[in-house]
């Protein structure tokens, strides 16, 4: 449904005198990938890798300096506002930060219903009847619609969140971290909404977290990201059974885990380099456990090539390990 | 096996008054804590454990109800009564703590040489000279790369986890007893986490101090505690081996915490679920505290009349009662 080409996005860095350009944030590096109709597709990466920016450049929230975005076989780069407006409904995000996200001045009948205002012709009794069937799909009732933001606790605002989302019946959903400002057991009851409504308004998603075992849970397929580049692709099972990149198999024995059967965990050294001047050739060299001789002095190119069906690798740590 | 306890919390109550209403934040907590071992609280946000952490500390704001607040025994003396000038010589310096945000607990106008040296001067006796040649061996000790450079910067030029390290290195400057960490890696990433978590489990090795973990994540706790305190609304609900609490859990809410857990290693699966949300603690339910989200409640649970207490089943598990009767 969605296929992304050489996807790029880079940001200025301005300043001083005549604000002048000093360099670029190399936010997302030639992305490519797909994701078909009624995939769950996870995204997973350290903070600062670029995730967001991927989520966001894919809906022209943030405008990307370079790529293709197929949209059904359209390229939505080339739309103009006017006709992006349009394609907005189908496209919806469900943010983070649930306390941050829904406006405190509104009531949360008006928070859900205003995209309904916006981009539809329906009447105030059809706006109505359509946010109250919505608001029962996430859980809460009618009484809830004449409240504001702050009387909810943070599993029922991220329930409103997910309503504002579904309002319009759109097809495309950006979950950017949906589930990590909130406790377990909480988490658990989100992360098994969102799956049941995926089902009941045939939804296609793309799911960002930075928890492993979330996407576990949840994915369908798993992006691995690190430094604006995606260094793994594959099927969730094949990902956590079989992972072929040092930095994923890195992510896996480290998470913590109450059951651990592997001891011998490897711990990356150091943190996650700058994008503003990322190391040259593969990315990862400076943390990579095992570097080849190549790879150390940078000048191996990044690209993934499919070691398996359906699992894509980046070359170069294929060839390191 | 001498187990010598260095820390013991007794019926520890923290309530506070907001307008006209009390809320329990703590109400009833004992636990002993043993030297060199490190013993992790967990629970959901709201559960009363950073408040438990900061009643050791004495770090309480001043809107505290009067009640009898139980006692905190620490070498023979009553923290909960003791003055503050008295307090102030323990705190940062047998007693210390890290904190879950290490940009906001670092002092972002003073370098790291200031604030790691502030501690020293003022526990050690020491001159400004030997206290930063201490400040620059912690944070070699802590694994900061070029400490005679580093410490010279200030916190907004060191990464999440640099920052986490240098806040350990200020920490355990006094080399004390007791190292209390509330929640340090859960800012961080899933590779700096498991870099702090192993930094930590290293230097409880070399300096024999005890730890008291506080976290929500029960992957971090199996990683690193001995003990576990597993804790909602205010009321301890078991306290076990970490080995024993995972193998064999008694109560109904650390059940439900350990089958909801994401995990990695296991595939997809329906996903488990604690129906509700954890009551507000002005008012919390009668009786046992957990009835309102116990998925098997007995007959006298529900209707808010069976007492809390923690019983001994085994030798070291302790468990609320009313739950271990519900199952």
């Amino acid at each position: 449904m969605i296929e992304i080409k050489n996807l790029r996005k880079y940001f200025p860095i301005k300043g001083g005198f005549f604000n002048k350009n000093y360099g670029e944030v190399k936010a997302v590096e030639n992305i490519n990938f797909k994701i078909p109709e009624g995939e769950i597709l996870g995204l997973v990466g350290e903070s600062g890798s670029g995730k967001t920016t991927l989520g966001r450049s894919i809906i022209r929230l943030i405008e990307p300096s370079a790529g293709e975005i197929l949209y059904n076989n359209n390229n939505i780069i080339d739309y103009s506002e006017k006709e992006m407006r349009k394609l907005r409904k189908e496209f919806q995000i469900i943010f983070q930060d649930p306390f941050a996200s829904l406006d405190p001045r509104k009531k949360i009948f008006d928070i859900i219903s205003q995209g309904l205002k916006i981009h539809t012709n329906l009447n105030k009794q059809e706006i109505y009847e359509k946010v109250l069937t919505i608001i029962k799909d996430v859980g809460l009732q009618e009484e809830h619609l004449n409240r504001y933001p702050h009387e909810f606790s943070g599993g029922q605002r991220q329930r409103i969140g997910i309503a504002r989302s579904l309002v319009l019946d759109p097809k495309f959903i950006i979950a950017d971290e949906p589930v990590s400002a909130l406790d377990v057991t909480i988490q658990a009851q989100i992360l098994n909404l969102i799956l049941e409504l995926k089902e009941k308004y045939s939804l296609t998603i793309l799911f960002i977290s930075h928890d492993l075992s979330v996407i576990n849970q949840i994915a369908d397929r798993v992006m691995v990201m690190y430094l604006g580049h995606i260094v793994e692709v594959a099927i969730t099972k094949n990902l956590f059974s079989n992972p072929k990149h040092p930095y994923t198999k890195s992510l896996i024995e480290t998470a913590p885990q109450i059951f651990r059967k592997n001891k011998n965990k490897i711990l990356l050294k150091g943190d996650i380099p700058s994008p503003i001047n990322p190391p040259s050739g593969c990315v990862f060299r400076t943390r990579c456990p095992n570097p080849s001789h190549e790879c150390k002095e940078g000048k191996i190119e990044m690209g993934l090539i499919e070691v398996a069906p359906d699992h894509w690798v980046d070359q170069c740590c294929v060839n390191c390990n | 096996m001498s187990k010598e306890k260095l820390l013991s919390v007794k019926n520890l109550k923290t309530h506070f008054t907001v307008g006209n209403s009390i809320v329990k934040a703590v109400d009833g907590v004992s636990f002993d804590l043993e030297a060199g071992k490190t013993f992790a609280i967990v629970g959901e946000s709201g559960s009363g454990k950073s408040i438990t952490a900061l009643s050791i500390m004495g770090l309480l704001p001043n809107n505290l109800a009067s009640t009898d607040r139980g006692e905190i025994i620490f070498n023979n003396n009553n923290l909960i009564n003791m003055e503050e000038k008295e307090m102030r010589k323990i705190r940062g310096n047998s007693i210390s703590m890290i904190f879950q945000e290490p940009m906001t607990s670092l002092n972002p106008v003073y370098d790291l040489s200031f604030q790691i040296s502030e501690v020293i001067m003022l526990h050690q006796n020491k001159n400004k000279k030997e206290a930063r040649k201490i400040a620059i061996d912690m944070l070699d000790l802590v694994g900061i790369p070029e400490p005679q450079k580093r410490i010279d910067s200030f916190p907004h030029e060191l990464s999440g986890g640099m920052r986490q390290r240098a806040m350990i290195a200020m920490a355990l400057s006094c080399n004390p007893k007791i190292l209390i960490a509330d929640e340090p890696t859960t800012a961080l990433d899933v590779t700096i986490q498991a870099q702090i978590i192993e930094l930590m489990q290293e230097l409880q090795k070399k300096l024999g101090m005890s730890i008291i973990f506080i976290t929500h994540d029960l992957g971090v706790v199996s990683e690193i505690s001995d003990h576990v305190m597993v804790m909602y609304l205010g009321n301890v609900m078991e306290i076990a081996e970490t080995k024993e609490l995972f193998n064999n859990p008694l109560h109904s809410y650390t059940k439900s915490l350990i089958d909801i857990a994401p995990q990695i290693t296991e595939e997809k699966r329906k996903i488990k679920l604690l129906k509700g949300e954890i009551p507000s603690p002005i008012n919390p339910p009668s009786g046992c505290v957990f009835r309102t989200r116990c998925p098997n409640p007995s007959h006298e649970c529900k209707h808010g009349t069976s007492e809390m207490g923690l019983i001994e089943p085994k030798p070291g598990h302790f468990v609320d009662q009313c739950c271990y009767n519900c199952n």
